[in-house]
């Protein structure tokens, strides 16, 4: 809630410190340190298989650290489950698709907004009892456009509007930093720009650490860009700075 | 909200009916409905967690097992149970159901899939196997029958029409309960574990905490079922905790359409009564049973439920074809 | 909304429709002698099943469909070998079929689980097949509306006991299914051969339904004189196959079911001069017995195993006091009162009721032998008689009282004196 306290505190939002992972041989995050301040726009590029979800999967834990550490807000999190890293106000969307296909879309809303709340062990009153939860479901969805569609089941949405209530539910527990992995995955150049648009519309306080393929999408959200190549962060900058970089081209821009 | 003040007053409605016909029936019919009634229990409960959570357990007999066991122990040995202090017993068998979930819920929760469903199985084995060998207690492969009958506390349940109501309170507030549940954010969250447990960890929850807990409260009524189940039968055998007994539970929940709750109890009232009467009209009623299975698994994944929306996708088609052989037609 | 009535209300319509289907149909009741008939007709007992209804049916069917007059309404039900479903079939019989009695079971779990149906709806109950002791010993006075017509697991193996050690047997070891019907069966014989002097020096206990006795046979002692066994269902010939298999010489007595004529056709020459014990051989040579093979093998096409002249029996034993009653159902106390005053001359020899309801009867010590018997071509193996102890009561010769003062026999009574 209180984006002001954050602002002022000096501590970043996110720091990674000399992160590695390595799946049996295969070393697919290398020595990998980042700092996140609040309010950041940052873009992590790179080629398929550079370790970018997996990056991701380090920082939300869903996959343990094979060394190095995680700071959220301050606190080392390296070993804490997901769910408590989600409740220091950390939020992520996938780049498949994962929302709850046969919920209806309002239902989606109100489970990611429950997730931080303490009420979601009750199980003596209706969900529908609880006005306040209703009404920010409400808010979100009509702010994305979503509200026409509220009771359709998420699974009858189109891919284009699939990608869109991903971001919403990533937003929904009021989150200061948000990961979105690959938001624009298989949008068309339209819908691309749409989504660019949404993403440059958000709470300008909200740190955002994206994935993308799409470079215009990148380009247009991302004040600064690193580069990730077989795990290793290559070189970070401003997007001219990487546009210009002959190494970045020969490595990414080149190949792509 | 409408929508659901229908459902919920069609479901009443065909509560009340079935409190004033079945009691006009003959005793025997009393009976077998009392019987599927303290069943469908037992399946409502697994419901909570193949159809809300997305867990097929195989072990849910135990529960209702032990609780029926120790009814029958509790009731032979000291009487206890036979009078006001049924009313104890009751919560004691949920309790019971509930702290042996507790603990198998430790072993369980952490598979999923296959691996869970053997777990679940092996566990509840492991509780078939107790009843079976520990003799001295259980009685082994005889069994224990409840000698001192059903209880009398101002009600005589000794009178089957009696007892019939009293199961059917009981089912009734279970169906309510879990009407409740699975409809509270505590539910709601169970069936985001079912659609994708991953998202529902981003999301913040704890999601082995939410499994375990409905693993728990499904024991719990589990472990009620037990008690009736205790007092409809007279007599608890280790048939009665056998694997059977989970996969009877299981296929009523698939038959009747899960996570709907009011389809366990319908899929109940099916098996029983195939069973019962089918097995009289003819000897291959276990082969009509098994067809009606299959033909549910392969054409009805939503099970009986289902029904009504497999039929009016169908008459969709058709006023479909019928519309578009109309405009063929040449005018 | 009317689709939403129908989406969510037809189901449960259904389900409520089809529990007043059934509501509605409830038999009328005629005047006839209506029995309902209790046996396991699917799963693994399925086949003894059979056995016990063809006995009964060919009783009927060679009586005009009549027992003492009355025309018989024979309604039989399929316990599937479980205790539970059984008392849920008995009710169904007695309160849906309003029959006038329920006869049948197979395992002794089923007989205790029937017998309180009985007490509970007041209606006559024959324990056709089960023979857990206590039916008609310590438990009897629960159960006013029970006779049994058969026998006491421990009835035929006093006198096998008492034959064992007859023969200069010594020390023996028991293998025994493990179930209270095993307890009971090596129990009597324990009693009988140690109060003779003999020693159990080893008692082992299969699970029930194993049919792999590899890591059994080789923990019985080398130096016992002769082993008793009691096997049930596909246990037997399994058992004498890899005991006989694994080399091992010496004598082999069974336990009544060890070597029934259920059992033997499934069995190979191993099982030749094994002894048992028991109320019924198909071997006996009396016009009686060789009727009633005879009429049955040319009906079923197998020989009768005591499953079948236990029930064949069990109509006779009826008709004859329906016969005296009058032609009607006198009501279960009067009817079992005119039951036990009958001494009949049965199959399986002369039968009589002791004062609780157990049948006194003949016991026979039998051996298997591959022989032609009663003029059919092939040679077979059979249960030749080699031994009869008449007469013979559930409690043997210790009197009732002597008896009844100890507990049912169970696997640690009597206890195990000599194993070391």
């Amino acid at each position: 809630m209180n984006t002001d306290t954050t602002m002022n505190e000096p501590a970043p939002v996110l720091k990674l410190t000399n992160l590695c992972k390595s799946f049996g041989g295969l070393q697919a995050t290398r020595d990998v340190t980042l700092r996140v301040m609040p309010g950041d726009r940052k873009a992590i590029i790179g080629p398929n298989g550079a370790g970018k979800t997996t990056l991701f999967n380090l920082i939300t834990g869903i996959h343990p650290v094979t060394s190095g550490q995680i700071h959220l807000f301050g606190q080392d999190v390296t070993n804490w489950p997901s769910h408590r890293r989600t409740a220091l106000g950390m939020a992520r969307t996938f780049q498949v698709t994962s929302l709850f296909p046969k919920l209806t879309v309002i239902d989606n809303v109100l489970l990611a907004i429950e997730g931080l709340r303490p009420t979601k062990f009750v199980m003596w009153r209706f969900q529908s009892s609880y006005k306040d939860v209703y009404d920010k479901a409400h808010t979100l969805l009509e702010q994305a456009g979503f509200l026409d569609r509220k009771d359709t089941e998420v699974r009858n949405l189109s891919h284009g509007e699939q990608r869109q209530l991903e971001i919403v539910l990533g937003l929904a527990s009021n989150p200061k930093i948000l990961l979105l992995d690959e938001p624009a995955a298989g949008l068309s150049s339209g819908e691309s720009t749409e989504m660019a648009h949404f993403l440059m519309k958000l709470d300008p306080t909200l740190a955002i650490l994206l994935i993308e393929h799409d470079m215009d999408v990148v380009f247009d959200v991302a004040d600064e860009i690193s580069v990730l190549h077989f795990g290793e962060l290559l070189e970070t900058g401003t997007p001219e700075q990487i546009k210009q970089s002959t190494r970045v081209q020969e490595i990414y821009l080149g190949t792509d | 909200m409408s929508k659901q003040t229908i459902k919920i007053a069609a479901v009443v409605l065909c509560l009340v009916a079935l409190a004033v016909i079945v009691p006009r029936g003959n005793s025997f019919v009393v009976l077998l409905v009392t019987r599927a009634l303290a069943f469908a229990i037992l399946a409502m409960s697994l419901d909570i967690l193949l159809g809300f959570t997305g867990l097929a357990s195989l072990g849910q007999a135990a529960y209702f097992g032990v609780a029926a066991y120790l009814t029958a122990i509790l009731a032979n040995r000291y009487g206890f149970g036979l009078h006001w202090d049924f009313w104890l017993m009751v919560p004691l068998g949920m309790l019971t159901g509930a702290a042996l979930a507790a603990i198998f819920g430790l072993f369980a929760i952490r598979a999923t899939g296959t691996y869970f469903l053997m777990i679940t199985l092996a566990l509840g084995q492991c509780v078939w196997g107790l009843a079976y060998r520990w003799n001295s207690m259980t009685g082994g492969d005889n069994g224990i029958t409840m000698k001192g009958g059903r209880p009398q506390f101002g009600l005589d349940l000794t009178n089957d029409v009696t007892f019939f109501y009293l199961v059917f309170a009981f089912f009734a507030a279970t169906l309510a309960a879990l009407y409740v549940l699975v409809r509270s954010p505590f539910g709601k969250s169970l069936l985001g574990i079912r659609e994708r447990e991953l998202r529902m960890k981003i999301l913040g929850y704890n999601v082995w905490l939410h499994k375990y807990v409905a693993f728990i409260i499904a024991g719990a009524f589990g472990g009620l079922s037990g008690v009736l189940w205790a007092h409809t039968n007279g007599i608890i055998t280790p048939e009665t905790v056998v694997l059977t007994t989970s996969v009877d539970a299981l296929l009523m929940v698939v038959l009747g359409g899960a996570g709907t709750l009011v389809g366990a109890a319908i899929g109940s009232a099916i098996v029983f009564g195939l069973r019962e009467f089918g097995s009289t009209l003819v000897p291959w009623w276990q082969y009509v049973l098994g067809a009606v299975y299959v033909l549910t698994i392969l054409y009805l994944p939503m099970g009986l439920m289902g029904v009504p929306e497999r039929l009016r996708q169908w008459r969709a088609t058709q006023k479909k074809r019928t519309t578009k052989n109309l405009a063929s037609v040449p005018s | 909304m009317t689709s939403i009535l129908r989406k969510r209300l037809a189901p449960v319509l259904m389900g409520t429709a089809l529990a007043a289907g059934l509501a509605m149909a409830a038999p009328a009741g005629a005047e006839e002698l209506r029995i309902g008939y209790l046996a396991p007709l699917t799963g693994g007992l399925a086949q003894t099943g059979i056995d016990m209804r063809d006995g009964f049916q060919l009783y009927l069917d060679e009586h005009g469909g009549k027992l003492g007059g009355m025309d018989v309404k024979f309604i039989i039900e399929d316990e599937q070998g479980k205790g539970d479903v059984a008392v849920i079939k008995a009710k169904k019989l007695v309160l849906q079929d309003k029959v006038h009695m329920f006869i049948g079971g197979v395992l002794a779990s089923t007989g205790y689980a029937l017998a309180p149906v009985s007490t509970e709806t007041k209606t006559m109950y024959i324990p056709s097949i089960p023979a857990a002791d206590d039916l008609t010993q310590r438990q009897l006075k629960d159960f006013p509306y029970l006779i049994r017509t058969s026998w006491s697991s421990s009835q035929p193996h006093h006198p096998l006991g008492q034959w064992a050690c007859d023969q200069g047997y010594k020390k023996i070891t028991t293998i025994a299914a493990d179930y209270a019907f095993g307890y009971e069966v090596v129990g009597g014989f324990q009693k009988t051969f140690e109060d003779c002097g003999g020693k159990i020096i080893q008692k082992i206990w299969p699970p029930l339904g194993t049919k792999d006795f590899g890591p059994f046979i080789p923990t019985i002692k080398a130096d016992v004189d002769a082993v008793l066994s009691l096997m049930v269902g596909p246990m037997p010939a399994q058992f004498i196959k890899q005991m006989r298999g694994a080399g091992f010489k010496k004598p082999i007595l069974g336990g009544g079911t060890s070597y029934d004529e259920f059992v033997l056709p499934f069995m190979g020459d191993e099982a030749i001069g094994d002894v048992s014990a028991l109320h019924y051989s198909a071997a006996l040579d009396t016009p009686k017995n060789i009727a009633f093979v005879k009429a049955y093998r040319a009906k079923f096409g197998k020989v009768p195993s005591y499953y079948s002249e236990n029930n064949y029996t069990t109509a006779q034993w009826l008709d004859e006091a329906l016969k005296k009653a009058g032609g009607k159902f006198p009501g279960p106390e009067e009817l079992i009162k005119i039951m036990v005053s009958i001494k009949l001359d049965a199959v399986r020899g002369p039968v009589s009721f002791d004062d609780m309801r157990n049948p006194i009867q003949n016991i026979y010590i039998k051996k298997v032998e591959k022989k032609k018997m009663f003029g059919y071509e092939k040679d077979e193996l059979w249960n030749t008689v080699i031994k009869t102890y008449p007469n013979v009561s559930q409690f043997w010769t210790y009197g009732k009282e002597k008896f009844l003062a100890q507990p049912v026999y169970n696997k640690d009574f009597p206890p195990c004196k000599f194993c070391e």
